[in-house]
Parts: C-alpha cells; structure tokens; sequence
C-alpha cells in the first residue's frame, strides 16, 4: 500500500461531485480518477468505497479486474505496443527490444522518472496498419523501431499539460 | 435486465402460482419463480454441484449442474442451461443425463481438475464420473480454490463484504484488498466454514484468532471461559441490531445447557399439572 505519497485529494471531490453517489456509478468514476491520477491511487479507492457506500473489497474487485485500470503509478506517456498476431508477424518484437533498449525497461515497467510506462497489449483492432505502436493517445500505423524517438517525442508534449 | 425484473417478481409472488415440469420423465411441481435445480431435487434427481448453496443467490460459477431443456413443441430440439440458474417453467422437460450432458460435465470436471489436481473433493466427484486424471496439463502450482465464490457472497450476505475476488483469467483469485488485513473482517469464519474444499486458512488458538491475515481479539464465555467469538464479531450483530449484547456472553453450549435447566425447571413447575394430556 503506497499510503506514504497520499494523492492530491483536489481532483477527486470534482469527480465525485459530478457523480451521483450510488454504486452504479463506481466504473466511470474510477475511469475519470485513472485519468486524473494516471492510475488508481489506494486512498482515493478508500475515499470512492466510503463516497459510494460500495464495499471497498469490491472496488478493489472491480478496479483490479480491468485491464483499463493500473493500481501501480504509471509514467506520464504510456506506450502500448499491439503484439497481436498481424502485429507480431510484421515486428512488434523489434518495436519492444528497441524501447527496450531506448527507456530500459521491459513490458509492464515504469522508467525511474516517471516518464513512461511500456506494456504490451492484445490485438488492438487495426491489423491492417500493424504494427501498430500507441504513444499516449496516438495511434501510430506501420511504426518503425528507427522512428520511436520522433513518437516519443510527440507523445512527451502531448502528454506534457 | 428485463428478465431480472421479470424474475424478481415472480420470486415476489411467493406463494402463487405452482408450475409442473418433467425431470428425467418425473413429473413434479414446484412453486413459480424457483430454479431447474430445484424442481430436479425435489423430484429426487440427483445434479452436482459445487458453487450451490441454499442460503445464497444461485451464481453458476462451477457449471456442473448442467441439464438439457426442451418441449414438446420444439420438434426434438433442445438447449444445454445450468439448472441453478435456468427458472421452472410449466411444461418443460428436464433432462439431466442425456450424452451431452454427461459429456459436457465431464470436460468441465477434467477443466476443474486441471486447476485443483490435488483436491480431494475434486478428484473424488471426477472419479465418479470416470475421471482418474485430467487429461490437460495438471496447474503447476495446485490450489485448493475451485472459485466457487461461497466465501465472498457469504460475507456479502452478512454484510461485511471484506473479500471479494481480485483480478481475473487465470490470475484470479479470492483476496482481500491489495491483499492486506482487510478492515471490514470481523472474523466470524463464515468464508472459512462454507467453503467446499476448506483452503482458507485461520488460526484460533488461546484468546486471539487469525484469518486473512488480520488477528482479533476473543469474547470468552462468561461461564464456561472458551473463547467462542471474536470481539469484533460480537460488536458487529450487536451493533447491528437484532441481538443485544449480552447474547454473545454465554457460548453457544452453554446457552444450551441454560436452556436445557430452564425446560428443567418450567417442567417441574408444571409437575402439577399433566403436561402432554
């Protein structure tokens, strides 16, 4: 539990202001926290759980369920690279070593500066341009291990505000 | 949703109609709104299950109770439902050891048994259907937990909701929050006593009790001085209402021996009069 870094409460009483508070509303508030906070901090959950009158055992069900939701701080830019089977034959492995190689970390980790998050996903719909590479919100087509400092540079302004 | 709400008050109307039905050609009635299985049970079908408890709303996590439905009017055609789930309807027929079905729940117990090879509930109920050993890759890391979900819905039953199960596909599991003592536990073992394979696991032992990792407190009986349960437990139904306190004082024999002396004594006092003529 990372209850040492208490989050930034501010961001939290307008998401729960704009919510009615009853369980059905539980998912789009833990998406709009995931945005704000980039993942699901353990206070805000507590915070949620007691908001919502819902069990914070369940929160935790729900919030660890989906794959949308990280309870890990994450890195200012996520990158996704799509490993799906069009994206795997046409290089995704090349994509992963060479962020690998360019940030240091492996699938699923976070660089010490909280820069970027890397991880891996399954086929994310758009075979015919793989492989496919998401920087942020950008999707990037045909992505090319040499063009992934020009991506990350674009994702690192996009996600700079 | 619609058929929630359709079924919701047709458990609301308790008491009303019954509905017959025909389980494996014996026909029996039940009251509407109740499920196959039900209807199957008290015709005297036996079905398995694992995820099944009376007290609990039916939740189809083990798929065992398989059954094929059909009616007349389907011309021959017929569908696979699970019967805790599937409510009666007047007319149908019931069918709970066709091929398929018999099939299609020995690949779920070969499924279950590659999860759990070392359980002996498991293997025993995959053995009577003429399973020795899974035919998949046993799980490397054997489990006692079948998911069933019996302890999280008994402890959402009683209201506490301290567990629930976390994550999901192969890497779920039933678990407190971010797998820490969990706040809302007040230690009455319920999960640990309904669950079918007994893999949680506690310790009670000289005045305190441990489960999930959280250790409480025990009431001792004021007579007999067990520690029978734990403060918090005690705190809980009080706080609640319906019990006072004082109910958890005495453990649960000597709130028997103390109600055996009162029938003692009411008898004696009424030792005048013949009781029973």
């Amino acid at each position: 539990m990372s209850a040492a870094h208490a989050a930034d409460p501010k961001p939290l009483e307008a998401i729960l202001g704009a919510y009615p508070a009853e369980e059905a509303s539980l998912i789009q508030i833990l998406q709009d926290v995931h945005r704000a906070y980039n993942y699901l901090p353990c206070d805000v959950l507590a915070t949620v759980a007691k908001t919502l009158g819902v069990p914070l055992a369940k929160v935790y069900s729900v919030g660890t369920f989906y794959k949308a939701f990280s309870l890990q701080p994450q890195g200012r830019t996520i990158v996704k690279v799509c490993t799906g089977t069009a994206c795997h034959i046409r290089g995704a492995a090349q994509l992963v070593d060479e962020l690998q190689r360019k940030l240091g970390i492996k699938p699923g980790e976070t660089t010490p500066d909280m820069g970027f998050t890397v991880k891996t996903v399954n086929c994310v719909g758009a075979c015919a341009m793989a492989p496919v590479l998401i920087v942020g919100e950008t999707y990037h087509g045909n992505a090319k291990a040499a063009k992934l400092d020009t991506y990350l540079a674009a994702g690192e302004a996009d996600d700079a505000d | 949703m619609s058929l929630g709400k359709e079924m919701g008050t047709q458990a609301g109307e308790k008491g009303g109609r019954m509905l017959s039905l025909s389980v494996d050609g014996k026909s029996v009635q039940v009251r509407e709104g109740a499920f196959v299985l039900e209807a199957a049970r008290a015709a005297g079908v036996e079905i398995p299950t694992l995820c099944h408890h009376p007290a609990l709303e039916p939740y189809g996590g083990c798929r065992l109770c398989l059954v094929d439905v059909t009616r007349p009017e389907w011309g021959g055609w017929c569908k696979l439902v699970i019967a805790c789930q599937f409510p009666a309807e007047e007319g149908l027929l019931v069918h709970t050891a066709t091929e398929r079905v018999v099939e299609t729940r020995r690949v779920v117990l070969d499924l279950l048994l590659a999860r759990c090879p070392e359980t002996p509930l498991v293997q025993e109920l995959a053995r009577r259907h003429g399973i020795e050993q899974t035919s998949y890759v046993a799980n490397p890391e054997p489990t006692d937990c079948i998911l069933c979900a019996l302890c999280t819905r008994v402890c959402d039953h009683l209201g506490i909701s301290a567990i629930a199960t976390v994550n999901r596909g192969i890497g779920r599991e039933v678990a407190p929050p971010w797998g820490e003592a969990p706040p809302d536990c007040i230690g009455c073992l319920a999960c640990a006593e309904i669950c079918p394979t007994s893999c949680i696991p506690y310790e009670t032992s000289e005045g305190s009790r441990t489960i999930w990792g959280k250790t409480f407190e025990m009431l001792r009986c004021t007579r007999c001085g067990r520690a029978h349960v734990t403060v918090a437990e005690a705190d809980f139904f009080a706080g609640r209402g319906g019990v006072p306190r004082s109910y958890f004082e005495l453990c649960d024999a000597c709130k028997r021996k103390e109600m055996a002396a009162t029938f003692v004594k009411l008898s004696r006092g009424a030792a005048g009069f013949s009781v029973g003529a």
